[in-house]
């Protein structure tokens, strides 16, 4: 049998194809998701114009109460669990006077809620053996920012069921800011906005797909 | 059980008008070689995910630029390769994972083995598999795009953005390096 044959008669393992959910956008999102776009351009022009931010800030992006800011080069961060820092443990009833349309995994228990500086309630829980940090955050604020290394991350759009828009951050390594915190290393995140909250996952190794079936998966508190 | 998929050539005329259950028949039978040419170029399965997922999504918005009549997997093959290679540029230190050579077929619920499978010693698949592994990127990727996944000339051509004619000679090339390291000259 010569090489070719034996070539093609390999089976190889290959993994699972996941099940794609397309979630194609109408055409009228579209336009709304271009009307974003040209805020967007509309306000990087104006950062550009400010001289102290030249050079630094390569554009960045708004969604509900998150900045995200792509910069040339990123600032010393430490690798912390994505535990550290999340603030002391509050009631379900108390997380509600902050976040109006709290969401939640499904699990019972749930896990523990927690009040982190800037009005967020965040929680971690156990996603297929790995820990996932969602933090909810009340729109429009500005109450934290991430910095993506230009070159390295991408910043996709994302469809999340029941979202106003969602954007998915990936690719090498980026930084968060939460307020009154030392910033530090995150990893994927999926970013969204509905009913005037924006929610944030993140995860390690945490694929897209994955993520945006877990955030659909989330029922209200 | 589904039915034989409608006419691609109607499937994609209606997708074209914004049919987007069209569009999802239309790429459905495709999603799985589609998987399968991201992994073989980022060699990862969550960034093979993600770069098949978006590049659907990116098919689906740039379908305005498809000309209806022409096969559909080439030219879907070439924008989730696409965006396999930009996930791979950008993965970095992400965890990358050598080929396996499938241990049982009867355990995978796949067809039986060919009759040349069926002649290969489990052993020597391996043997055959592992020296693939160790060819260069170009290679690899060639080797595997037409005798792993059985694309054809175009597909691969479409897949790995290159010319057809580069794909013979790359192909050749190729085999020409694992007959070295898999068949020792004696």
């Amino acid at each position: 049998m010569n090489l070719e044959t034996e070539l093609r008669a390999l089976r190889v393992d290959w993994p699972e194809t996941p099940r794609f959910e397309l979630a194609l956008a109408p055409r009228r999102r579209r336009r709304r998701w271009a009307l974003a776009v040209a805020i967007a351009v509309a306000a990087v022009a104006a950062a550009l114009a400010v001289p102290e931010s030249r050079g630094a800030i390569l554009r960045f992006f708004h969604l509900g109460g998150v900045t995200i800011q792509v910069v040339d080069t990123l600032p010393h961060a430490d690798e912390r669990p994505l535990t550290a820092g999340l603030g002391p443990v509050i009631s379900t009833k108390s997380a509600e006077r902050v976040i109006h349309a709290l969401l939640l995994p499904p699990i019972d228990p749930p896990p523990p809620l927690h009040y982190t500086p800037g009005n967020i309630v965040s929680l971690v829980f156990e996603h297929r053996g790995r820990p996932v940090l969602l933090s909810e955050l009340p729109g429009g604020g500005g109450m934290y920012l991430k910095k993506l290394a230009s070159g390295g991350s991408h910043v996709d759009r994302a469809a999340v069921a029941g979202a106003d828009q969602a954007l998915w951050i990936s690719g090498s390594r980026h930084l968060i800011f939460f307020a009154g915190q030392s910033p530090r290393l995150a990893g994927n995140v999926l970013l969204w906005e509905a009913n005037g909250v924006t929610y944030r996952l993140e995860g390690p190794n945490l694929s897209k797909v994955e993520a945006i079936s877990l955030a659909e998966s989330l029922r209200r508190g | 059980m589904e039915g034989r998929p409608q006419n691609e050539r109607e499937l994609a005329l209606r997708a074209q008008r914004g049919d987007a259950r069209a569009y999802e028949e239309l790429v459905r039978p495709h999603q799985e070689i589609a998987f399968r040419v991201a992994y073989v170029i980022t060699r990862n399965a969550a960034d093979a995910e993600d770069a098949t997922q978006d590049g659907l999504v990116k098919a689906w918005r740039a379908l305005g630029r498809f000309r209806a009549g022409e096969p559909m997997r080439p030219w879907l093959l070439q924008i989730v390769a696409n965006e396999a290679r930009n996930r791979r540029r950008s993965a970095g230190r992400r965890e990358h994972l050598a080929l396996r050579v499938l241990a049982s077929s009867a355990s995978s619920g796949e067809a039986a083995p060919s009759p040349e499978e069926a002649t290969l010693d489990v052993d020597e698949r391996a043997r055959l598999l592992g020296a693939l592994e160790q060819l260069s990127r170009e290679a690899r990727e060639v080797l595997a795009c037409r005798y792993l996944l059985q694309l054809s000339e175009e597909e691969t051509a479409a897949a790995l953005d290159v010319a057809r004619g580069t794909v013979k000679s790359r192909s050749a090339r190729a085999l020409e390096r694992l007959r070295e390291t898999y068949e020792p000259r004696d």
